[in-house]
């Protein structure tokens, strides 16, 4: 049985995209049939990443009864599956449908989540997928929580932004503990000197465990290069050597248990 | 004991027979009937505690209500259990429901049918049993 993973944030730009990416790209490389889907509709960024491939609908068709899961997914196999499967399905990022999609009434909003959570038996059982990783769009809003209420597990990634943790720590009491859902932490852009000794990183690890009630997956330090990706590239595969590349392996093995 | 008198016997204890077979046909439906009036009882009784509880404002007819995650967010925990729950079967019975979520049938019907004279759900009796949905006209 596959398992349906969101990967959301209080805040934006904490690299929630490039997490996605990178594990759906780490499941693949395991041999595993991944499918990462673009759910941030009002900053769609998956398509800059997947340009080559075009699918004959959006997944806002989808969500919009327009088609079916099997018409949105782009196979990005042959460039990105390295032994594995990569499915994509692409949020619509031209202006006309980011409007249609923030105008989107309660109603539709329902059936929307119906969709969502109909994946699980369209591509969990019967495709067999292993891992469906949904990247959302940050904060309280509808495709976020629909993606939450779908999802067995969310990833939150948050900075050690003061603003950050506070909005994280109120969604785990106020979102993530209402609906139940197996959440864990993953602190990114972590500053390097946090990390530079064992006695530092010992501290930095008490504050962290004094901060977040919920376990905490992985700690990504700052690196500078990751940025060099710049949505174009997916950074594990062209560094599989890389700090980066290694923690993102560990996070995908612990997720795999979780 | 003469040829004729045994075909006679024979005949007779397949009449019994037959009498029995009927009669235990007739007493199994007729106690199927009476578990069935018992549970729509059972339902029934279930919706006047809510609707005592709630007061007469919500009645079954009110006006369906979107079961969007904004409204699961603000009901109370042990009805969003019960609600997120069926959004995911889409549809089914209470002991459906209870199966997934670990509670007692009573307890999820007693929930489901309070979502439905909140507005958010709608039910339909096939046969012996009730199904739960959630309202897709809302």
């Amino acid at each position: 049985m596959g398992k349906i993973i969101a990967v959301h944030s209080y805040k934006g730009g904490t690299g929630k995209t490039s997490l996605a990416v990178n594990l759906a790209a780490s499941y693949a490389r395991r041999g595993k049939k991944v499918c990462l889907m673009d759910l941030d509709f009002r900053a769609p960024s998956l398509h800059a990443l997947f340009k080559d491939q075009k699918a004959e609908y959006w997944l806002n068709d989808y969500l919009n009864g327009i088609c079916e899961i099997d018409k949105i997914l782009i196979d990005a196999s042959r460039d990105h599956g390295n032994g594995g499967k990569l499915l994509v399905a692409l949020a619509n990022p031209s202006t006309e449908a980011i409007r249609d999609m923030t105008a989107k009434d309660r109603k539709w909003e329902m059936k929307a989540l119906g969709r969502l959570l109909s994946l699980r038996s369209s591509l969990l059982n019967d495709s067999g997928l292993d891992y469906l990783i949904l990247d959302t769009s940050p904060g309280l809003q509808y495709s976020s929580i629909n993606a939450i209420v779908t999802a067995d597990v969310v990833l939150v990634v948050t900075s050690l932004d003061a603003s950050d943790i506070k909005g994280s720590q109120r969604m785990t009491r106020e979102l993530y503990d209402l609906f139940e859902k197996k959440t864990g932490i993953l602190i990114n852009k972590v500053i390097a000197d946090y990390l530079s000794s064992k006695e530092e990183q010992k501290k930095f690890n008490k504050y962290i465990k004094s901060v977040y009630s919920l376990p905490i997956l992985a700690t990504i330090p700052c690196f500078c290069e990751v940025l060099r990706a710049a949505g174009e590239f997916i950074f594990s595969e062209e560094k599989p050597d890389h700090p980066f590349t290694e923690t993102i392996e560990k996070l995908a093995t612990k997720l795999e248990k979780f | 004991m003469s040829y004729n008198s045994v075909d006679a016997e024979n005949t007779s204890r397949t009449t019994t027979m037959a009498a029995y077979r009927k009669l235990e046909v007739k007493s199994t439906q007729l106690l199927e009937k009476i578990r069935e009036n018992l549970e729509q009882l059972n339902e029934k009784i279930d919706v006047m505690i809510e609707i005592q509880k709630h007061g007469q404002r919500a009645i079954p007819d009110s006006l369906p209500e979107a079961l969007d995650v904004m409204t699961l967010l603000s009901l109370p925990d042990h009805l969003r259990k019960t609600a997120v729950t069926l959004c995911k079967l889409e549809e089914a019975t209470a002991n459906e429901v209870a199966e997934q979520t670990k509670r007692a049938r009573a307890v999820e019907s007693g929930y489901l049918n309070q979502l439905v004279i909140m507005g958010y759900m709608k039910k339909e009796r096939r046969g012996r049993k009730a199904y739960f949905f959630v309202n897709k006209e809302a």
